[in-house]
């Protein structure tokens, strides 16, 4: 860190060259430049590039790659003493350089992995061949919690266990690739990858164009055509299934959602009915037919395997042993990710496929075998010793996970002891030197070491490898510092060829075919977080208009027992909202709410909405602490007013009219008739203070069109006329119920078609009476029942459309 | 041994529930050498929407049913017929606990009766440094034989208590109160055969209960049982041992279902959306059928 700052002080050589002080460590291969200090071939141009850019250039170009990655809104999650925190991504700006004809090696290695894992999985769930001859031990795969004995014999409906697989790869002293973890359960990273890869070609674009180096969108959607493949011949409909929001990479699973164009769902979304998985939608059961899911398998079904899961669908077992969904990856394949396995493979493959393995594990020893545990104690300060289960990639397992030569003798006597007495608990595993890769660090590049994870997924030609992924960079020399959870950075990954690549993009090709996408596939849960973001959106406005109009006459007067200005406040005092304090408490946590929503629903929302709401939250909790009453929370209220209208202007001029659109549509309508309806009660009730009824036009935004439509000043029936009982004005009552009717029309009928929902009923009746209504009617205490009743709505269409 | 086995689950609920579904495991099946089942069926009021009856992993009986409309109790009735004969324990051919473990590695399989399930820390019964301490006093020369001494010390050493613990308690916790029923017994006993590396496993069922002498047998006050499976080598194989009653299982002993502890056989497990809470009750019957009447 010392040597760092220094650099940063230091006055500009006069010929800077990002090479000066790059010190690869000796024994260790460096990726960029050979033992002898020469960047390798691959590299030359590209460094070449970075050079001509100069050190002032190359950090505009990389703070382009932050800022779009903050634009976009990507963030990982972090477990810390704090609780669950949202992190920004942090991206290693220099990608790491592969050579085309290194990657195909790679690319070998791990189909051959992958189609060995396949065969390992359907003996282990089916004929147990590999345990009758012994080469497996019966006792470590049944003490595994993540065999699944309910999926015990179950052949997947897609006729494959293996769909999407990870594996995590490091080069060890000798240039050779090793494989330092498997990813088989659900894989992460995919999408963080495509993001790198965006944020890598803002900054360096003109390199990367001139650079032939393989595109990364035609892995996704290959893997896409074959979700949907496999769920045409299942007949259903393809969803992703997230833990939720909370998870650490939820924001992946919104974002590859997203980009597919795949249903995201959670747990509670899916029932099962007649043995089928179905999602719960606002037009009913859907079947779905192949299920992606990003849930450890263990919680996936509270009624067969975990008990204690929240976030699992009773039944989904079922509907896997009926053969009628198919889960990507099956569950049970976690199996595969059991430390102690990687010893057991080159036998496996051996006997199951007279092969080699092309690319080997990191050299692995279960302890419970007693040849070698002999050998894990007898080489212990070259080992990692940890839980021979662990499902975890040893360098993130920090816990429980060793390196024999960092013990002390206590701590060793009582570890080595441990292993005598329960070896088959413990893996020993050869303790991994990894090779460097640059990190541009103040104006310099300078060695970290680097792991690569890269991905495969199962199409009907069979596996597809995405020809990049991602790396991750420690944020030391420490080569076990590559953890993202402890400081680590993750870089773009490029394939670079020396012909040109294919180009490839997610758009349709010409000769594709395409069919738009239906309506009513809106998940139940999705529509009533879409219906409550606008509501509490629509709150927060009202809200902030009522304490804007109130703090413009405090300033002018200075007078808070002001009868009207005390008539507010008895107004609100109700709702939570306490006018003493510029910002109240009762308005943030309304927006708060809101946030809370919109996060239910990220895969919903574009990154310039998430990003408007996410920017008004910062300033409303800013404001709190630094805001008077007064002139200042006037002000204060203006802005926030104004960022609101951007959010909604956003909603309302960018968001496709989908379902998901009227039920936002939905819950700001019922709000502002609400709202509007008992304001209006308060404050043109008979012996109403003097001012109320201006105050009631500035709060309805209608100042002007008063002036305009009556001759007259302000008086009971006018306001009246303009707020409740006008068409064409939209802050009026009767303006919210004509959209409410418009709407509702618009949704998926339940039930028996051509017949109108009581919901729809409803809002006709109460849209009809207030059409035929005179200002006369509405005394305080009917525009009070009234509000009730425009309330009573959002019942009727909950239980129509939540259920 | 001939008997006619009533049972009858009922759930109370404070809210009526919708959208239940459930697995429910009380149908005794056939198992060669132990028991034969003549006949049985099991019913629930309300009927439900949607039952299926299959086998789990371990071979028990499951019936999956799930009842959709809203409901505020569930009545669960099995009865069955069943013919009870397990073999004599003849000589003790069980090796000590040294040798059971090379023996244990030689079985290549992961059948459902395979040992191999059996040896793993599980949910309810797992790995206790207390308890292993404790079953290493009945280390004897035969794993038969330190398999009934354990059997023997718990009977001795707990006591039986019906309030002391839940269906949710752990074998550490019970074996700290030195309280509990038949579950927490059986998982003691379990726990402490894991620890000696002797594979254990839970046996749910029902047992005969013998009035007092002169005292007529009172309807319904029996209960289901619990007790220990114990994997004595490759030629005494399994063999089961009731810690609650300091005894092998006999004849008055009906299996229900066998599991790596409770959870594996639970007489109903399921998930449904009431916001109060459920009571439960159950009723139980051990009918010795007279032959000359069959």
């Amino acid at each position: 860190m010392a040597k760092g700052n220094q650099k940063k002080i230091r006055d500009k050589p006069l010929t800077h060259s990002l090479l000066e002080h790059y010190q690869p460590i000796d024994g260790v291969v460096d990726e960029m430049v050979d033992a002898s200090g020469n960047p390798r071939p691959v590299w030359q141009d590209f460094i070449e590039a970075l050079e001509q850019l100069g050190p002032e250039k190359l950090g505009q170009r990389f703070a382009r790659a932050d800022q779009y990655l903050r634009d976009a809104g990507v963030y990982y999650r972090v477990y810390d003493k704090a609780g669950a925190n949202e992190r920004e991504w942090p991206l290693a700006h220099v990608p790491l350089l592969i050579e085309e004809r290194e990657w195909a090696d790679i690319s070998a290695g791990l189909v051959q992995r992958a189609d060995l894992f396949e065969e390992i999985l359907a003996d282990i769930y089916g004929s147990n061949r590999l345990i009758d001859k012994g080469i497996l031990p019966a006792g470590l795969i049944a003490a595994s919690p993540e065999y699944l004995r309910p999926v015990v014999g179950v052949r997947p409906a897609s006729g494959h266990f293996l769909h999407m697989l990870a594996f995590e790869l490091g080069r060890g002293p000798d240039g050779r690739w090793w494989v330092l973890g498997d990813r088989t359960q659900a894989p992460s990273g995919a999408g963080f990858a495509l993001e790198n890869r965006v944020a890598t070609t803002r900054a360096l674009s003109d390199i990367y164009g001139e650079m032939h180096v393989h595109r990364l969108a035609g892995f996704f959607r290959r893997f896409r055509d074959a979700l949907i493949g496999m769920a045409k011949v299942s007949g259903g409909r393809v969803a992703i299934l997230t833990p939720g929001p909370l998870n650490e990479t939820y924001y992946e699973h919104a974002y590859i959602a997203r980009y597919l164009g795949i249903m995201l769902l959670e747990g509670e979304d899916l029932t099962v009915s007649g043995g089928r998985l179905m999602v719960r939608t606002v037009s009913g059961l859907k079947p779905v037919g192949v299920l992606w899911r990003r849930l450890d398998a263990a919680f996936a079904d509270p009624l067969e395997l975990r008990p204690d899961s929240q976030i699992g669908t009773p039944g989904l077992v079922e509907a896997i042993r009926q053969g009628a969904v198919s889960a990507v990856n099956a569950l049970g394949s976690g199996l595969l990710e059991t430390r102690a396995l990687q010893s057991f493979l080159p036998r496996i493959a051996r006997e199951l496929r007279g092969e080699e393995l092309l690319l080997p594990s990191v050299a692995t020893w279960w302890c419970g075998q007693e040849s070698e545990r002999r050998h894990v104690l007898a080489n212990f300060d070259r080992m990692v010793v940890g839980p021979a289960l662990s499902t975890r990639l040893a360098f993130e397992d920090d816990e429980s996970t060793r390196l024999g030569s960092t013990l002390s003798d206590e701590e060793r006597a009582e570890l080595v002891a441990r292993i005598e007495r329960d070896g088959g608990g413990f893996v020993g595993q050869e303790a991994v030197t990894l090779s460097t890769t640059p990190v541009y660090i103040g104006g310099w590049l300078e060695p970290r070491p680097a792991s690569l994870r890269v991905y495969l997924a199962r199409t009907p030609e069979g596996w597809t490898v995405m020809p990049g992924g991602f790396a991750r960079i420690g944020f030391s020399l420490d080569p076990t510092a590559i953890a993202m959870q402890r400081g680590g950075q993750a870089a773009d990954v490029w394939v670079v060829s020396d012909r040109p690549v294919e180009r490839e993009t997610l758009l349709p090709q010409e000769h594709d075919s395409f069919t738009r996408t239906m309506p009513g596939n809106l998940p139940s849960r999705a529509a009533e977080n879409l219906t409550w973001l606008g509501r509490y959106i629509e709150r927060s406005e009202d809200t902030v208009r009522i304490l804007r109009a109130y703090h413009v006459r405090l300033a002018e007067t200075s007078d808070p027992e002001m009868p009207l200005l005390a008539d507010v406040r008895d107004y609100l005092e109700p709702f939570g909202i306490d006018v003493d304090s510029a910002i109240p408490l009762g308005l943030i946590s309304t927006l708060d709410s809101a946030v809370y929503s919109a996060g239910q629903i990220r895969d919903r929302f574009s990154p310039d909405g998430w990003l408007a709401l996410k920017d008004l939250s910062k300033t409303i909790h800013q404001f709190a602490t630094t805001v008077a009453p007064g002139d200042d929370a006037t002000r204060a209220m203006t802005v926030i007013l104004r960022k609101l209208s951007g959010f909604s202007g956003l909603l309302h001029e960018n968001m496709y009219r989908f379902t998901g659109w009227r039920f936002l549509e939905i819950g700001r309508r019922l709000e502002r008739g609400i709202q509007i309806a008992r304001t209006l009660a308060c404050l043109t009730r008979t012996g109403a203070p003097d001012g109320a009824l201006d105050m009631m036009l500035e709060i309805g935004d209608s100042v002007m069109t008063h002036r305009r439509q009556y001759p007259v000043q302000a008086g009971r029936r006018t306001v009246i006329d303009l707020l409740a009982l006008d068409p064409l004005n939209p802050r009026s009552i009767l303006f919210q119920l004509e959209r409410l009717k418009a709407e509702i029309g618009l949704l998926p009928t339940v039930g028996g078609e051509g017949h109108m929902s009581p919901a729809a009923k409803e809002i006709l009746q109460l849209n009809t009476a207030i059409a035929v209504m005179e200002p006369s009617d509405m005394t305080a205490n009917a525009l009070d029942d009234l509000a009730g009743e425009i309330g009573g709505l959002y019942n009727s269409v909950a239980k129509a459309y939540f259920g | 041994m001939l008997y006619d086995i009533r049972l009858h689950l009922s759930y109370d609920y404070d809210a009526a529930a919708g959208g239940g579904r459930h697995q429910v495991r009380v149908l005794p099946p056939t198992i060669s050498g132990v028991q034969r089942v003549v006949a049985a069926s099991l019913s629930f009021a309300p009927a439900p929407s949607e039952r299926a009856d299959f086998s789990d992993f371990f071979g028990n009986n499951v019936t999956s049913i799930a009842v959709r409309d809203a409901h505020d109790a569930l009545d669960i009735r099995m009865s069955a017929r069943v013919s009870v004969s397990r073999p004599e324990p003849g000589l003790d051919v069980s090796p000590g606990i040294d040798r059971l473990k090379e023996e244990l590695c030689a079985v290549r399989s992961l059948a459902p009766d395979a040992p191999h399930h059996f040896l793993a820390a599980s949910d309810h019964a797992g790995i206790d440094a207390a308890i292993t301490a404790y079953a290493q006093a009945s280390i004897a020369g035969s794993t038969a034989g330190t398999v009934m001494d354990l059997c023997n010390r718990i009977h001795r050493d707990f006591t039986y208590d019906g309030k002391a613990t839940t269906v949710q308690t752990r074998a550490s916790d019970a074996f700290g109160l030195k309280r509990g029923v038949c579950q927490d017994f059986s998982h003691i006993m379990i726990s402490g055969l894991r620890g000696l590396g002797i594979p254990a496993g839970y046996v749910s069922g029902f047992l005969r209960t013998i009035p007092p002498k002169g005292k007529p047998r009172l309807e319904g006050a029996d209960a289901m049982h619990a007790w220990v499976k114990a994997w004595c080598g490759r030629d005494a194989g399994w063999q089961e041992f009731d810690p609650t009653n300091g005894m092998r299982a006999s004849n008055d002993h009906i299996t229900v279902g066998y599991g790596r502890d409770y959870s594996d056989v639970a007489p109903i497990v399921g998930v449904l959306k009431t916001t109060g809470g459920q009571v439960g009750e159950q009723a139980v019957d051990v009918i010795p059928v007279a032959l000359e009447k069959v």
